[in-house]
């Protein structure tokens, strides 16, 4: 059956200024090819540089790649165009307090979201905005307060109806669980774990925390310099590593 | 030798809303060559308690304690140039973001032969330029950095795991009884994170430096500490041993932390809901009386508004008045 | 039916209250703020006030004393200037003129200033910078002489000043406006409502300005005290309100030849100068705080 998401061959190079007249080439992506199912999640993981960002930053469509093709269902699939692609992939930020407009209410801001890329009336708005507070576990009365009245964990769940309030397929947390205290990691985790079952969504974890994506993600692919070094099930990843860059990774969280 | 005695340490706050108790009667101990962790989420004042004990608190915060002895001096009654004194002499902290806790206007190498105190240069008054270059050398290789570029290179220009050796190679330079680690591997790679625990352990080793590792963390305080001491929303919550405090926590929310970490349960299934109280931690206005963890505990009862005592169970001190007897989470 | 608080939050008032929340207490900006707002209706519903007619001279009670002194009548609370016309209502016409026009003056810049400011703003580049440093040249010539250029063109007169000191104002705008939206462009909330679909128009109105609204605020008291300076200086050189009309700068010049006779024609259009220019910074500075205090809380 064909994956959800499949990515084939995708590269992306950065021109980086030199002084005046020189320019340095950066590889950021090279080669890149995965897939991700439905109800399934891929963990990306690498330091800084290795070129996650990027790869999220070209799925979601804010860069364009070099070469390469993103493929839905089969099908070649333009991420460029937000208004469509945004009923696919949504991208969830790190810091859930800085990505939500301070001087709005949270229900405007969902109220916006479904103005800017649905046809819905405003009596079916309000209903889809209801039920998706619902499901994140947050009131009705949420929707009249501002993001600064929210403490941490409920900004998070914030940030994930805003994301979900357009049925997306596929979820992209950027480092979203790297900031929180592990206790409301746990709780988000869960959360997450509840929508992947009831829902069958798929998401792309890119995060550093190994332990974490032992325990959640069902493939792992490890990123390295822009080149994929180790790409298959958690597992094998985890006992196996071909490489030397994932060996010493994995050694570093064993006992 | 008891090198850090401190019972009952309480910090307020006078704020628009009344004075508010940001730590509430915590006790600390450290003996010398060991390796304490302090482990608590956001709210749980751990870096308040560091910045007690380094003596850089604001001036609007009330400190008051019992006990705050340092190798058995009391800290809180002697004079602030002394107090100055005996801190800048025996204790040194690393932070959080070591790149942004550098200046970013001077090079590596002068920052590191700043940190030199005068008197562990040998020679003369115009040797001393010689040799304090000659120590910061000597220092960067002890921390592992083999690289002498890096002297005269801006910390912008470092990696954060580069910057934060520099930092412990700052803070060894004088040679302290006490290193305050103030949750030094959050910025840092997992490679760096590994490298940089072995560089505190062999510290530990060679050289007896005690030293307080303070993380939200639990994984990595639990493998690297002797004992550890649990916050939650400033009252201590729960200390002893790092492993039977692992093995047997008599706190629930010891035993909350340690579930949610999905590491220490292999029984775990994959994708397995994991263990989290509900509810959010408490901000500043708004805390409990009696037991902070009171309206989250799963065993809250009426009791529980009034503060536990510590009790202690052979070294292993908890406060709660329902401990949980008898569970076993870690093998 | 009044809506029923079914939680206890701590922060549960809107920005602006939070703003106003630390705005309130600092008690020179109030005053200022009070100070500003008893000018601006001054400056609207004059005509009405006066109580008497600001352009009728005279000529029996010529530079009659203000009323504390002996010879003064209370009738004339404030005395009358050389040619018999009462002061004070002269000084409340006047807020209309300085004060008012001030303000027309500022919000005329702003309109202009936020148009080109936006269009520079949203696009990248070489575009971006014609539109940044279109009005550039209005720098090069201080806002004082560029008024007298104006006016040489023009010829004398309160309008054509106001578009001098318009001119004057433009490029600071141009420029501030330019920079806030480029620092909110950088933002995590644009890029989330640019994935969320909107298109830079929407993006422009629902997002960015009603985030720089408060630094516009800002940039427009620190025009406009400018902006009162200049309208009175102009006034005061000759070139801008022409007499009878009585704005507070050519009051002064006009009641300069008697100011041993009668000092409280020159020293009270000054201070009321002084008053409405101390209003200005004062509110701006406490709505500088403001913003700070809220920002870090």
């Amino acid at each position: 059956m064909s994956s959800l998401i499949e990515v084939r061959q995708l590269c992306k190079t950065y021109q980086k200024a030199l002084g005046l007249f020189r320019h340095k080439q950066v590889l950021a992506l090279q080669n890149l090819s995965f897939q991700l199912d439905a109800g399934q999640t891929l963990a990306i993981v690498g330091e800084t540089g290795s070129g996650k960002s990027t790869l999220a930053k070209i799925l979601v469509g804010i860069e364009q790649a070099d070469s390469g093709e993103v493929l839905l269902a089969g099908k070649k699939h333009d991420c460029a165009n937000y208004q469509s692609n945004n009923h696919l992939i949504r991208y969830i930020f790190q810091d859930a307090a800085r990505s939500l407009n301070p001087n709005q209410k949270i229900a405007d801001i969902l109220h916006d979201v479904l103005r800017y890329s649905t046809v819905l009336s405003f009596e079916q708005r309000e209903q889809k905005i209801s039920q998706t507070l619902k499901l994140l576990g947050l009131l009705n009365e949420h929707g009249n307060y501002y993001p600064h009245m929210f403490s941490g964990g409920q900004l998070q769940r914030v940030a994930l109806a805003r994301a979900l309030i357009l049925d997306p397929k596929v979820l992209i947390l950027d480092e979203a669980l790297t900031a929180l205290d592990p206790s409301l990691r746990a709780q988000i985790v869960n959360l997450l774990l509840d929508l992947q079952q009831k829902t069958g969504l798929a998401y792309l974890l890119i995060t550093n925390q190994l332990r974490l994506v032992r325990h959640i993600a069902d493939q792992t692919l490890v990123l390295h310099q822009g080149q994929s070094l180790d790409y298959g099930p958690t597992q094998q990843v985890f006992e196996q590593p071909q490489h030397d860059y994932s060996r010493k990774l994995i050694k570093s969280i064993q006992f | 030798m008891q090198l850090l005695d401190i019972r009952n340490l309480t910090l307020e706050l006078e704020t628009p809303d009344g004075l508010v108790r940001a730590v509430d009667r915590v006790s600390l101990t450290l003996k010398e060559g060991e390796i304490r962790g302090l482990v608590g989420e956001s709210g749980s004042g751990k870096s308040l308690i560091a910045k007690a004990i380094m003596g850089v608190l604001h001036q609007r915060w009330k400190i008051s304690a019992d006990r705050f002895n340092w190798c058995g001096q009391d800290l809180l009654r002697l004079p602030y140039q002394q107090q100055r004194q005996i801190i800048s002499r025996d204790i040194a902290m690393i932070y959080q973001e070591p790149s942004r806790s550098m200046d970013p206007t001077a090079t590596v190498g002068e920052q590191l032969a700043e940190s030199i105190p005068d008197h562990l240069l040998e020679g003369s008054w115009w040797q001393r330029g010689y040799y304090r270059k000659k120590r910061a050398l000597a220092l960067l290789h002890k921390v592992g950095i083999r690289d002498h570029t890096v002297l005269s290179s801006y910390p912008y220009q470092l990696s954060e795991g580069l910057c934060q050796k520099i930092m412990i190679a700052m803070a060894i330079a004088k040679s302290p009884k006490l290193l305050i680690a103030d949750e030094p591997t959050t910025a840092l790679e997992s490679t760096t994170q590994a490298q940089l625990f072995r560089l505190l352990a062999s510290f530990n080793q060679l050289k007896g430096t005690s030293i307080l590792l303070i993380s939200h963390e639990l994984e990595t305080v639990a493998r690297n500490t002797d004992t550890l001491s649990v916050l939650y929303c400033g009252q201590l919550v729960e200390a002893g041993d790092t492993a039977t405090l692992l093995k047997h926590p008599l706190h629930p929310y010891t035993h909350a932390l340690i579930q949610s970490v999905p590491e220490f349960q292999p029984e775990l299934g994959f994708k397995q809901q994991l263990y989290a109280l509900h509810g959010s931690i408490p901000t500043l206005q708004h805390l409990p009386i009696g037991c902070r963890l009171g309206p989250r505990c799963p065993n809250a009862r009426k009791e529980c508004v009034k503060t536990p005592v510590i009790e202690r169970q052979q070294n292993h001190f908890y406060s709660c008045h329902f401990p949980m007897t008898g569970k076993s989470s870690h093998e | 039916m009044k809506k029923i608080r079914l939680y206890y939050e701590e922060h549960n008032k809107g920005p602006m209250k939070l703003l106003w929340q630390h705005f309130a207490p600092q008690h020179f900006a109030f005053f200022g703020l009070i100070a500003l707002l008893v000018l601006v209706s001054l400056a609207l519903i004059t005509p009405v006030l006066t109580p008497h007619d600001p352009y009728l001279q005279n000529s029996q009670l010529l530079l009659l004393a203000p009323s504390w002194q002996e010879s003064g009548l209370v009738s004339y609370p404030l005395g009358t200037d050389d040619l018999g016309r009462d002061l004070m209502s002269r000084l409340m016409l006047g807020t209309s003129y300085t004060f008012g026009l001030a303000i027309l003056a500022v919000l005329g810049s702003l309109l202009i200033g936020l148009i080109l400011g936006c269009l520079s703003g949203m696009s990248k580049g070489v575009k971006s910078s014609i539109f940044n440093h279109l009005l550039d040249l209005a720098l090069t010539i201080p806002s004082l002489l560029l008024a007298i250029v104006i006016v040489a063109v023009l010829g004398p007169g309160l309008i054509n000043t106001i578009w001098a000191i318009m001119l004057a104002l433009l490029p600071q705008f141009v420029h501030g406006i330019r920079n806030a939206i480029m620092q909110q462009l950088k933002l995590d909330y644009v890029t989330a409502y640019r994935l969320d679909g909107a298109n830079n128009r929407q993006l422009l109105f629902s997002v960015i300005l009603p985030n720089i609204w408060e630094q516009l605020v800002l940039m427009g008291t620190m025009a406009l005290s400018t902006a009162v300076l200049d309208i009175a200086a102009l006034g005061f050189l000759g070139i801008g309100a022409q007499s009878p009309t009585p704005e507070w700068g050519s009051m002064i010049a006009d009641s300069l030849d008697a100011i041993y006779l009668a000092p409280w024609t020159v020293a009270l259009p000054g201070l009321l100068i002084f008053t409405t220019v101390l209003a200005i910074n004062l509110v701006g500075d406490g709505l500088r705080v403001a913003m700070k205090k809220r920002r870090e809380n």
